[in-house]
């Protein structure tokens, strides 16, 4: 199939983003239960986090790189091998608690972690096309393995985001792509599956289609217009299924694997994986191939920078920065393969309740009701019809502020299924003097104290009857860098960045000293209600 | 002057306890049989004209309807007038003030208060207290009942140096009380450090923190002040009580020091019996957790804000002490039945005012006693009664 290559529009790359779940397990902990060996690391979801959660931590990081707002968009491209429904709203779910505008358009892909490609190349067509000025891109998963499966201890998880528009005054942009295909059963979870299963035996899948496929489209992308004299860039980011194939692909072809590193310590992100391992690339200028493959097909994009992208550098740190280490249990219970043989404990509403209806809106997007009385701000409104401050009625609708200090929590060590302890649980007094009370993550469960600083993030609360619930909890910084950019804050008021997030031993003395001198100053909204006090 | 227009005159409980071979309507007659069989000068049932009764939710033993319209039949009085009254935690207090409202209005003549709870028909994962699935279905996500009072634990400890020993003397106190009070779930004694090696529950609470889950009745036998002779010569009468309701959401509060439903309540009740803190002579209040007795006995006035702990710790509020607090063993070790337990509590007030306390009988000097719940979503809502012998 030798024929001239195609003419591809370029665009440009104004902004990145990253994210990675909060848990790291080593592979060979996984092997070890089922008598096998493995090696590297992988980046694994706490029971909160999900593709979902992922791809909205990694878009406000790349947005608030990019300096571009979510009501700007007009689109957000979502790709997702497993999306958190089969069917029904994921992509409009991840959109809302953006605060994408809901006229909007954009699609999801998945299927195959080849999606995070598909949903990349949607967007450069509809830039090119004209039908999109800013795009937002996004490559989230956290599949699951079946346990004991080959791919158990090389699946990681993780998102990247980018955020495109004109080429024109760019820091980066995307050149040129070549793609492939061979119609060949690999990666696959059948409809009504849990967990996702490898067909094919290691060596015939490295020999009869890895290797052929992505070193098709990556000789093919070598010789792209304007790719350095048809010998292709210096730097590749290659997706790898097992750890091992990316580095022989780099051999054959004579390229410098970036992408190692990446791989070695998260394991296969899957859709997000040609991404994450290019974010080297894009804190210097130069050009880079980023190379995905999945369900079959393999795209090879070349790409550059003609100075340091913003959010590279941050996605880099992110990357890298230490995280707490999960244990096997914890993390079959993360993916509900370990399960209590109690009943779980329902949501008192069920989300397939009118309440979810009224509520979805004001939770996603963090809401809430301001008095225009006393200026006390009511939580969430649909359940305020009066002001908690004054007892008044005239309400106006408000974005919540995204980061608080504790007031004071508890952490919950006794929780019937599907909870996990130790459950803290914070209430914080947001910086716009709101006040919510809400989860925290369980991270922070060792050491939370009153007077620290958190960040609302969107976690899943639970997947009640298959439909999973989304909503903010509290975590302390550095915790994943995409924070929603609040209505109320500016750069200077974000919260300084906690040392250390090594776990400390849970104390087993109930004294906590009241120690945390030097509480930030509450801006606790004043509560002049009625009564004695 | 107080209120004094209603007397108890007869008071009653079962043992409260796991009560697994007794249904709800057993144990319902069982304290209407000990209420009666309490009327110094004999009691006829069928002189009862009306019956409150007192019970948080029969969903605890599959009985969603439960509508205490069921208790006049199993108390073999079937026919008079019946209605419950539901309102968290104080469900029995609020009963019971109900109840005096009936007498004093001249509608009722004599009105049997009843507090029954079934709450071990169910395993203690299915019950009440584990269940984390009340209010917002996302905002309170995870909220069991020691979260909504774990929060004033931390924040005290915080502001006022309260310590862990501080909360384990309200368990240590309490279980001793509990020994000496026949009617108690909870018979044995246990020490500073058994409290605080006991498993964590809820940071900062331990297990020994927390009150049990309890099946329990307990019942009172209201008629007028004017009446009261007719039954017996020592009426203890109602001199006055207090309800008060505050923000159902702990994102709410005012403040993480104080429970503010009951500093209202408190302030209604002692303005309606003329009386203050300093008249009181004991007290049952609602020690669901250790931090609850802790935060109850600063705003009920018996000690200044902040010295709760420090006042347990020197006896200040133990049987002997200035203002003996639980003399029963309060929930920690007598129980907490939820529509039971104010119930229960007036029980125990109207005995000790009669000095029929026995072994944990406190020193009556004024004559007055104070009765205390508070609970529902967040503290929602606090009833305070005021019980004298004083004409
Ligand atoms: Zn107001």
């Amino acid at each position: 199939m030798e024929t001239e290559p195609r003419v591809t529009l370029p665009v440009g790359i104004l902004g990145v983003g990253v994210a990675v779940p909060s848990l790291r397990i080593d592979a060979a902990e996984i092997a070890r239960a089922w008598s096998a060996s493995a090696r590297g690391s992988l980046a694994v979801p706490d029971a909160d986090e999900d593709t979902l959660t992922l791809a909205w931590a990694a878009s406000l990081m790349a947005l608030d790189a990019a300096g571009v707002r979510p009501d700007q968009l007009d689109g957000l491209f979502w790709g997702t091998t497993r999306p958190p429904l089969a069917e029904g709203p994921s992509h409009v779910f991840l959109a809302t608690a953006l605060g994408i505008d809901r006229r909007a358009g954009g699609h999801l892909s998945s299927g195959s972690t080849h999606s995070g490609m598909d949903a990349l190349v949607s967007a450069w067509d509809a830039l090119g096309a004209g039908h999109v000025r800013t795009a937002l891109v996004v490559a989230s998963d956290a599949l699951v393995p079946g346990p004991g499966s080959a791919v158990e201890t090389t699946t990681g998880a993780g998102a990247a985001a980018y955020v495109l528009g004109p080429v024109a005054g760019a820091p980066g942009m995307l050149a040129y792509r070549t793609t492939d295909s061979l119609p060949v059963v690999d990666r696959y979870r059948g409809d009504g599956a849990f967990a996702t299963s490898d067909t094919y035996d290691g060596r015939l899948f490295r020999d009869k289609v890895f290797m052929p496929l992505v070193s098709r489209v990556a000789a093919e992308l070598c010789r792209a217009p304007g790719a350095d004299g048809g010998t292709g860039p210096h730097d590749w980011s290659i997706a790898d299924p097992d750890g091992r194939l990316a580095p022989a692909l780099a051999r054959s072809i004579g390229a410098n694997l970036i992408s190692a590193e990446v791989t070695g310590s998260l394991g296969d992100t899957g859709a997000p994986a040609a991404f994450l391992g290019a974010m080297t690339a894009m804190t210097a200028p130069g050009s880079f191939a980023m190379v995905a493959y999945g369900g079959g097909r393999a795209t090879a994009v070349l790409a550059g920078s003609t100075r340091e992208v913003p959010g590279a550098r941050g996605a880099l740190a992110l990357l890298g920065a230490p995280a707490h280490t999960a244990s096997y249990p914890q993390l079959l219970r993360s993916r509900a393969q370990l399960v209590s043989s109690g009943d779980p404990v329902p949501m008192g509403v069920p989300p397939g309740s009118a309440a979810f209806v009224r509520g979805n809106l004001e939770m996603l997007c963090l809401r809430g009701a301001r008095c225009e009385d006393c200026g006390y701000i009511s939580t969430p409104p649909s359940i305020h019809p009066s002001c908690a401050g004054c007892g008044g009625d005239r309400m106006t609708i408000v974005d919540l502020a995204r980061a608080g200090t504790v007031e004071t929590f508890v952490v919950n060590e006794t929780m019937p299924p599907p909870f996990t302890a130790p459950l803290p649980l914070a209430v914080i007094d947001l910086d716009d003097g709101a006040r919510v009370m809400l989860q925290g993550v369980s991270e922070d469960a060792p050491d939370l104290a009153i007077g620290d600083r958190v960040q609302l993030v969107l976690r899943r609360y639970g997947v009640e009857r298959g439909i999973p619930v989304y909503g903010y909890k509290a975590a302390r910084p550095p915790h994943q860098a995409g924070v929603a950019p609040s209505p109320h804050q500016t750069d200077a008021a974000r919260p300084p960045h906690q040392a250390g997030v090594a776990p400390s031993p849970h104390q087993t003395d109930a004294a906590r000293p009241p120690h945390q001198a030097g509480v930030a100053p509450s801006l606790r909204q004043a509560r002049n209600r009625g009564g004695s006090r | 002057m107080s209120w004094n227009r209603v007397a108890v005159v007869g008071a009653g409980l079962v043992k409260f306890g796991e009560l697994f071979d007794q249904s709800y309507e057993q144990m319902a007659a069982g304290a209407f049989r000990a209420a009666a069989g309490h009327v110094d000068k004999g009691f006829d049932p069928r002189e009862v004209d009306a019956v409150v009764v007192a019970t948080q939710r029969g969903t605890l033993w599959g009985q969603e309807g439960i509508g205490g319209n069921t208790v006049p039949s199993a108390l073999g009085i079937s026919g008079v007038a019946c209605t419950r009254v539901e309102n968290a935690c104080p469900s029995g207090s609020d009963a019971f003030r109900v109840g005096a409202m009936m007498v004093a209005s001249g509608v009722h003549q004599v009105v049997l208060v009843i507090g029954v709870e079934k709450m071990r028909d169910k395993s203690s994962q299915e019950g009440l207290l584990s269940r984390a699935a009340s209010g917002h279905p996302v905002y309170n996500r995870g909220e069991t009942a020691p979260v909504l009072f774990a929060p004033f634990a931390t924040r005290h400890m915080h502001d006022f140096g309260t310590t862990p020993e501080m909360l384990a003397a309200v368990a240590v106190k309490n279980h001793h009380n509990g020994c000496l009070d026949p009617y108690a779930h909870f018979r044995y004694e246990v020490t500073v450090d058994q409290v605080l090696s006991s498993p964590p529950v809820c940071h900062p609470l331990r297990l020994l923190d927390c009150c049990p889950q309890t099946d329990g009745a307990a019942a009172v036998i209201l008629t007028s002040a004017e009446d009261a002779g007719r039954y017996t010569d020592k009426p203890v009468l109602v001199a006055g009580f207090g309800v008060a309701t505050d923000h159902p959401y702990l994102h709410e509060k005012s403040t993480f020091l104080a429970l503010p439903a009951t500093v209202e309540a408190a302030r209604r009740a002692y303005a309606m019996a003329g009386l203050g803190p300093e008249d009181m002579d004991m007290a049952e209040v609602h020690d669901c957790f250790t931090i609850t007795e802790i935060l109850d006995i600063e705003d009920l006035g018996f000690v200044d804000k902040g010295k709760g702990g420090p006042a347990t710790l020197d006896g200040t509020t133990s049987l002997g002490g200035r203002i003996p607090v639980n003399p029963s063993g309060g929930l920690l070790a007598k129980g907490h039945p939820i529509g039971a337990t104010g119930v229960a509590q007036l029980v125990e007030c109207t005995w000790q005012l009669r000095e029929e306390g026995g072994e944990r009988q406190v020193a009556i000097r004024n004559g007055n006693a104070l009765q205390h719940n508070v609970g529902g979503r967040g503290s929602g809502v606090s009833v305070v009664n005021i019980l004298t012998r004083n004409r």
